[in-house]
């Protein structure tokens, strides 16, 4: 297990998080796009605490703050889903052609 | 320090308690229901019971739904039995008897309470049937509901241990068991021993006034192994419950992995009476006392245990 | 200590496991499936977190990830068409501008990754890190915690702001129809 090859394994899945998110028409499958993305960077993040800070604590620390975000990005974006569908029935990102209130 | 037993050792350890314990929940809640019931305990009948429905399960014709997910409808009793296992091998059974003891043992075994409400969402899903999904959604009610109540028990007891390692919580008990320390920290616990094998009064995904819930669509041996997956749920997490809060192989005269054990029974015992005893509850009900009522009460008997520590 | 082929051959089967489910989150056709295998591709790096010594946040994201797909099943039904997910569909666009995309970032990363030059200190004792990361919690690095539980309490408010029955958006009761299968057929109504 070289850390070049954990690198690569997090490169991946923050690619196929990249396609995910530019890709998917549903709100749903559009965050589960930008999920992959932050797990690839936990992944790489945590390897490099494991092979190259020297046992640095702050590194695992980071990983946490990074879920932190991953939770805010769930929490914010199913409340935007709902209220979004409130106002415009909408699921899917064509529908917001007109962003305004 | 992590300690790992043998995986030849390891395996064969934690089938053999799930499979006596699985049996041994089948007939103490037959006897239950006599005693219960006024009719007696009727011990023969209910020890040869449910090996005659277990050996009748293998001569049932499998039914079929239209279109299901069949990888995830054979993998969901298997998720939940595993589960179950992973659970009781972080339950130490007496001092170095132990089969994983993991420095974040009390993570580990909230995350496997967390994956049970993925086996109870994957088996209600995958039939693509009406009345399962149905259950699989009651369980997304119920069980994000006593999660927090929960980990906010469990976390109590890591505060005296001061470690999340379940072998160093029961040794911080030695002198006095968590029972008493923190007196609310078991029901809330047992609460969540209800939810996790959905027993008795929140036995809502599985529940007859749905034709049986997430099962409603098994047949023959995939409906033996749920019933087996849930009662072994049932072991892990009374197994658990000795452990954190009744001081587990601490006690008098009696060697360690006996009282362990004794431990074990009792609280088993306990969940398997309030499963004959109270009616059910409903879900509103349910999520409103766990949001309203447990959740403050959990957050107190953390204060209260971590101001006893200062 | 286990041996190190062993960790090798787990971490390929972890590796191997978290990139084809997150794959396949994309390629198949129903949403529910689709969140299962994002929490599979989640607890695949969960494993692989366990391996490289981090045992604490490799078990968190599990929990974590645990009760979000559950929340994020919940909510498909809420809202979505084909809640239930077990009928074909296919909900994608700009197709090629995607893959394109996600294909350069990762050789631009996976580039990275190979040709940066990165110390070689490991960490020194892998079963002291949940310690370690205790005392760092609640020591040097206390800010940083409060900070990020302030940040959630702040998302709670937030959420509940957006998303509560009498939130900015209107009354809850208006939101029972389901939404219409062209994206402008509401505006030709």
């Amino acid at each position: 297990m070289s850390t070049e090859a954990v690198l690569i394994a997090a490169a991946a899945l923050f690619g196929i998080g990249v396609y995910g998110a530019l890709s998917q028409q549903s709100f749903v499958m559009l965050m589960m796009g930008l999920e992959l993305m932050i797990n690839g960077a936990i992944l790489a993040l945590v390897v490099l605490w494991a092979r190259a800070a020297g046992g640095n604590p702050q590194g695992q620390m980071l990983a946490i703050v990074f879920m932190t975000v991953m939770a805010v990005e769930m929490a914010l974006g199913f409340a935007l889903i709902t209220g979004v569908y409130r106002v415009r029935r909408a699921d899917i990102t064509e529908k917001l052609r007109r962003l305004k209130g | 320090m992590n300690v790992y037993a043998p995986i030849q050792i390891a395996l064969p350890a934690v089938a053999l308690t799930l499979a006596l314990g699985v049996y041994l929940v089948a007939v103490a809640d037959r006897v239950m229901a006599g005693v219960i019931a006024g009719s007696g305990p009727e011990l023969r009948a209910a020890m040869l019971t449910p090996l005659r429905g277990a050996a009748l399960a293998f001569l049932q014709w499998r039914r079929a739904t239209e279109r299901p997910d069949a990888g995830g409808w054979a993998l969901a009793p298997a998720l939940l039995g595993g589960l179950a296992a992973f659970a009781l091998a972080l339950v130490p059974l007496g001092p170095g008897l132990v089969v994983a003891d993991a420095d974040t043992g009390f993570v580990a075994f909230s995350a496997a309470i967390a994956f049970v409400m993925i086996a109870v969402y994957l088996h209600g899903w995958s039939p693509n049937s009406a009345l399962p999904l149905h259950g699989a959604y009651r369980y997304g009610a119920q069980a994000l509901s006593f999660q927090i109540p929960f980990l906010l028990a469990m976390l109590a007891t890591a505060l005296p241990a001061e470690s999340l390692s379940i072998v160093r919580i029961v040794e911080a008990q030695a002198t006095l068991w968590n029972v008493v320390r923190e007196p609310v920290g078991l029901p809330l616990y047992l609460v969540v021993g209800l939810g996790v094998s959905f027993w008795g009064p929140l036995n809502m995904p599985d529940a007859t006034d749905l034709a049986g819930g997430t099962s409603a669509e098994d047949s023959g041996v995939a409906r033996l192994l749920w019933g087996a997956a849930r009662a072994s749920m049932l072991v892990a997490v009374a197994a658990m419950g000795a452990a954190g809060f009744l001081g587990g192989w601490f006690g008098p005269f009696l060697p360690g992995p006996v009282w362990m054990i004794l431990k074990t029974l009792a609280l088993l015992g306990l969940i398997l009476a309030a499963g004959h005893l109270l009616a059910r509850i409903r879900i509103e009900l349910f999520v409103l006392v766990s949001w309203a009522i447990l959740i403050p009460l959990a957050l107190l008997n953390v204060f209260v245990s971590g101001a006893f520590l200062l | 200590m286990i041996p190190t082929p062993l960790v090798d051959a787990a971490f390929f089967v972890f590796a191997a496991g978290a990139i084809v489910t997150g794959y396949r989150v994309f390629r198949t056709d129903s949403m529910v499936r689709a969140a299962f295998y994002l929490l599979a591709s989640f607890s695949a790096v969960g494993g692989i977190l366990v391996l490289l010594g981090s045992e604490f946040l490799g078990m968190v994201l599990l929990l974590m990830m645990a009760g979000e797909m559950l929340i994020m099943a919940i909510v498909m039904v809420m809202y979505m068409m084909n809640p239930a997910g077990l009928n074909p569909m296919t909900m994608v666009h700009q197709n090629r501008v995607a893959a394109v995309a996600g294909l350069a970032a990762f050789l631009a990363l996976a580039a990275v990754g190979l040709l940066g030059d990165f110390p070689d200190r490991p960490a020194p004792q892998p079963a002291l890190a949940t310690e370690e990361l205790g005392i760092e919690l609640l020591g040097d690095s206390m800010l940083v915690f409060q900070t990020a539980g302030v940040t959630l309490l702040s998302t709670m408010i937030g959420a509940v702001a957006i998303a509560g029955r009498r939130g900015r958006s209107g009354s809850a009761e208006d939101g029972s129809i389901e939404p219409a299968l062209q994206p402008d057929e509401e505006d030709a109504a």
